[in-house]
């Protein structure tokens, strides 16, 4: 299986352009979430809950960038894993805490981008030659999201984060395909 | 997740009693086509699968994988399988996988297939962190129940164990929690 690295411009965005978060911080939220990944033989659709109870505040972002910024992956994992969980994402019975959220405006519309502290699935890891899932530590899922609270985005399920790229950060997914959020709804408050 | 053990009567039958094969019974070589399914609460996956039977297992190699069965537990099972002839294969997307053992079983309604591969087709359920062992679960089995029209259902066991047990002589416990349902099975006309 091919690994196809991953540039998550929206990453960058938010550690280098991180201007000041939106005066509008609208969290405490949640999403509902329709993610799909399909390929010629067939596909997978699963239906999600991401809760945000709150975003990340500017220092303690900055602490997880510098982290992630020095290169090593390890540090990188320690400093993201000891900051406050900040949400979760939900799948049926699961539920994988959030450390890090953040959001920016884009236009009248917002951007999202979130990790949690571990992996939420190893998509393709039940092949008989399936690579090893080692590195990939979190999960990372980025949208956008409308003033009425529709939009979509994609999510490397298990991914593995680390400097690098145009961007200045790379988000590689143990699939090499993203999955498509093809529908995300904010639930109503 | 919980082991699900699954027992297979019609593979029972297969192994134990089945009839000779008719001459005269519409069978190998086909090839059946079907939409794999596999779902929970949350999220549902498809697949299709094309199935391709180019013979069905000799009473000799029944015999020699049922023995071994018998005797020697699933691990004798597992090499008495792979020692046998290929008796087809099943393709999904880019992948094949040898079938060694393909036996039918008719009745007034139609036909039970049931296959059985080299090797597992997948773990279900594998991709979850911190999922357990794929150790032992050396195999897949197909069941098939086809009308008379060559349109039926099934379902498969992607990455089972095979070993003798109660109460039909035959136990096939499947790594996934829930076997995969295949959906608008369709012999092929050819």
């Amino acid at each position: 299986m091919l690994t196809r690295v991953l540039t998550v411009s929206l990453c960058v965005a938010a550690s280098v352009a991180l201007a000041a978060q939106s005066s509008r911080n609208t969290a405490p939220e949640s999403f509902r979430v329709n993610g799909q990944i399909t390929d010629t033989a067939g596909g997978v659709a699963a239906t999600m809950t991401l809760q945000i109870d709150k975003y990340t505040p500017d220092d303690q972002h900055q602490t997880i960038v510098n982290a992630l910024k020095a290169g090593n992956n390890q540090a990188f994992l320690d400093v993201l894993r000891k900051a406050p969980v900040v949400g979760a994402l939900k799948m049926n019975d699961r539920s994988v805490p959030i450390r890090w959220a953040r959001q920016q405006p884009q236009g009248g519309n917002r951007r999202i981008a979130v990790m949690t502290e571990s992996p939420v699935f190893f998509f393709g890891a039940g092949a008989v030659d399936a690579k090893p899932t080692a590195g990939y530590d979190v999960g990372v899922l980025e949208f956008t999201i409308d003033s009425v609270g529709l939009g979509k985005g994609t999510m490397a399920a298990a991914a593995k984060v680390k400097p690098g790229g145009p961007t200045g950060i790379e988000v590689e997914d143990y699939s090499g395909k993203r999955i498509e959020l093809t529908t995300v709804t904010r639930n109503p408050s | 997740m919980a082991l699900l053990s699954l027992t297979v009567s019609v593979l029972l039958t297969a192994l134990v009693g089945a009839a000779p094969q008719s001459k005269n019974f519409i069978g190998a070589p086909e090839t059946f086509h079907a939409r794999a399914q596999v779902s929970t609460d949350t999220a549902r996956g498809d697949v299709y699968v094309d199935i391709h039977v180019e013979k069905y297992t000799a009473d000799k190699d029944r015999e020699a994988v049922l023995s071994a069965l018998q005797t020697g537990g699933e691990a004798a099972f597992v090499e008495a399988i792979r020692k046998a002839p290929v008796a087809g294969q099943i393709e999904i997307g880019k992948q094949t996988f040898a079938i060694r053992w393909a036996r039918e079983v008719r009745d007034e309604k139609g036909r039970t297939i049931t296959l059985v591969t080299e090797k597992p087709v997948y773990f279900i359920g594998a991709g979850l962190p911190g999922a357990k062992p794929r150790a032992g679960y050396d195999v897949a089995v197909v069941q098939l129940k086809m009308d008379t029209a060559g349109i039926g259902e099934g379902v498969m066991a992607a990455a089972a164990k095979v070993k003798p047990g109660e109460p039909t002589g035959v136990q096939v416990d499947d790594y996934g929690s829930e076997p995969i349902k295949l959906l608008s099975v369709t012999r092929k006309i050819q």
